[in-house]
């Protein structure tokens, strides 16, 4: 497999403060990328990157194996469509943006027809071909965008917070169009996201980002706070954690290394907490459940451990996890 | 009072019994006016959306001086292009002090930081999706430049206007440079004060009336491409 991306060094500074700081991050070819990570964490900045409408201050990115220039080239600009958060549609019909995209691209005249349609056709909106951009719905509009970004037929399609103020059934007109165009061998999709969900239903790969940051850790259970000798301390309750590295402002507990039980476990684990289970919830072929402890911790168990913890809601159970379930960064 | 009523209805019958002096005047103050604003245009609206566009340094100290020329003096310029074009100047041996090229080349200078300034302002105030998406589109300095222009193009069309407003109604560069030379290089406003000095009242008021009826178009005109 070849890879789309390869990031090294990365940093991207904006009025002094530190936006994304990647050291390496490899993106392969053919596979559907979700970018997940709060407001602020950096995704967009990350898009852009990717997308080279900016520039980090230091490090470089290599495109399919090659060295991009300080400008990219027309051919290199080609393999990549791009749909911001809020699309900009210019004046005119949605197949006059279609064929700016394209007549931007250095596409021949002669294909031009051809491949607007099939744009629009892809996207499920041939009829609106001649209406007016500027008459739109906020699903159309993105549906339109994402038409006049894989027009050109890149290789890869970047989609900035793609379902952000969409309503159930615009996401997933949405979800299809991305699908039909990930479908095609070879095609590379990325796409932010701060919904856990949204990323699971469509990605293959996740990158969760915190803070500028590209962590493995899961996002479920994420604090903020600061490392004291071997506790992290939330600001509401003391983490025992195993890492040393004293500059470390996030902490994450993986979802699936807590234990649940209905009384105090008697074990070498580091970390036990009592909280009220406030939530139980499906999550594909797994169980979540949501304890209000000092803060609000989630945990994945099996439908099975579910049925034979036999618990309720408003219940005080245990949690306790050892100090090698948490990543501290 | 009654002097002033009987020179404005006798300015009235010289501008309804179109009179040739009066219309020569004004078409030779509308074409200088106009070339000068195509050039100034053609210089000042790519200058302009570069400018916007782009950052570099030095680029607010250009901010500055632009601002600064947008207020300055009409004798100045004036001033300084005489002393270019005199015969005894630097460019004496062009010839061209005394003609209608001059008045343009003056009024062009005088324009232009306007017109930059205010193609600035266009693109600036457009909306900030605009460049991130025709970047990602694929376009290059030249198609981008192309396609800031048609959209913000209203907004640079005012810039125009304004630009041509400015020069028709200028008189310290065009007296000095142009001289006043009837049929040749007599504009509205040299007319107006010319003649005034002389006494002919109603020529000049006739002069004035047109001059408001051509900047009462131009206002409307801009109100106009502002509500599009």
């Amino acid at each position: 497999m070849t890879s789309a991306y390869e990031l090294s060094d990365i940093t991207l500074e904006q009025q002094k403060k530190i936006i994304l700081d990647i050291p390496q991050l490899t993106i392969e070819s053919g596979q559907c990328l979700a970018l997940l990570g709060e407001n602020g964490a950096g995704k967009t900045s990350l898009i852009n990157l990717l997308a080279f409408t900016s520039r980090a201050n230091h490090g470089s990115i290599r495109l399919f194996n090659q060295v991009v220039p300080s400008k990219l080239k027309p051919s290199q600009r080609r393999r990549i469509g791009l749909v911001h958060q809020q699309p900009f549609l210019l004046p005119g019909t949605v197949a006059d943006n279609i064929r700016l995209a394209l007549s931007l691209q250095g596409v021949k005249r002669s294909q031009i027809p051809e491949l607007t349609k099939q744009a629009l056709v892809q996207v499920n909106l041939i009829d609106l071909a001649d209406q007016l951009a500027s008459t739109l719905s906020g699903g159309e509009l993105k549906r339109v965008a994402i038409a006049r970004a894989i027009a050109y037929q890149p290789d890869i399609l970047l989609l900035d917070e793609p379902f952000s103020h969409l309503d159930h059934r615009h996401i997933q007109l949405l979800e299809d169009s991305i699908n039909q165009f990930a479908r095609q061998t070879g095609k590379t999709v990325i796409f932010s996201t701060h919904d856990r969900f949204q990323a699971q239903a469509l990605a293959n790969a996740t990158i969760n980002l915190v803070a500028g940051k590209i962590t493995a850790a899961p996002l479920l259970n994420h604090y903020h706070g600061k490392l004291d000798q071997h506790f992290f301390n939330t600001g509401k309750m003391m983490i025992h954690v195993t890492s040393e590295l004293t500059n470390a402002r996030h902490l994450a507990v993986d979802p699936r290394e807590i234990i649940v039980s209905p009384q105090p476990l008697e074990s070498s684990m580091r970390n036990s907490f009592s909280g009220r289970l406030i939530l139980i919830a499906e999550e594909g072929h797994a169980i979540r459940l949501t304890i209000e402890c000092a803060e609000r911790f989630h945990v994945i168990i099996s439908p099975e451990a579910l049925s034979s913890l036999n618990l309720s809601l408003g219940d005080t159970i245990w949690l306790s996890f050892k100090s090698t379930a948490v990543t501290v960064f | 009072m009654n002097y002033f009523t009987e020179s404005l209805l006798a300015a009235f019958s010289l501008i309804t019994s179109l009179d040739a002096n009066i219309y020569r005047i004004v078409l030779t103050s509308v074409s200088i006016s106009i070339t000068a604003t195509l050039i100034a245009a053609l210089l000042a609206i790519p200058a302009g959306v570069a400018m916007a566009l782009n950052t570099f340094t030095g680029k607010a100290s250009l901010q500055h001086l632009l601002n600064t020329l947008m207020s300055m003096p009409t004798v100045v310029i004036g001033l300084l292009l005489y002393g270019l074009f005199s015969r005894l100047g630097p460019l004496g041996n062009w010839g061209l002090l005394y003609t209608p090229t001059a008045v343009i080349i003056a009024e062009a200078i005088l324009i232009f930081p306007i017109m930059m300034n205010l193609t600035i302002a266009a693109v600036n105030s457009a909306d900030p999706r605009l460049v991130p998406t025709l970047i990602s589109l694929g376009a290059r300095p030249y198609t981008l430049t192309v396609h800031v222009i048609r959209a913000t193009r209203y907004a640079i069309l005012a810039a125009l206007v304004t630009g041509f407003g400015r020069a028709i109604g200028e008189v310290g560069a065009a007296m000095m440079l142009g001289g006043n030379i009837q049929g040749f290089t007599r504009t509205m406003t040299t007319a107006i004060a010319l003649e005034t000095s002389k006494g002919e009242f109603e020529l000049g008021l006739a002069l004035g009336m047109l001059l408001l009826i051509i900047a009462f178009a131009l206002n409307f005109a801009l109100s106009w491409l502002n509500k599009s």
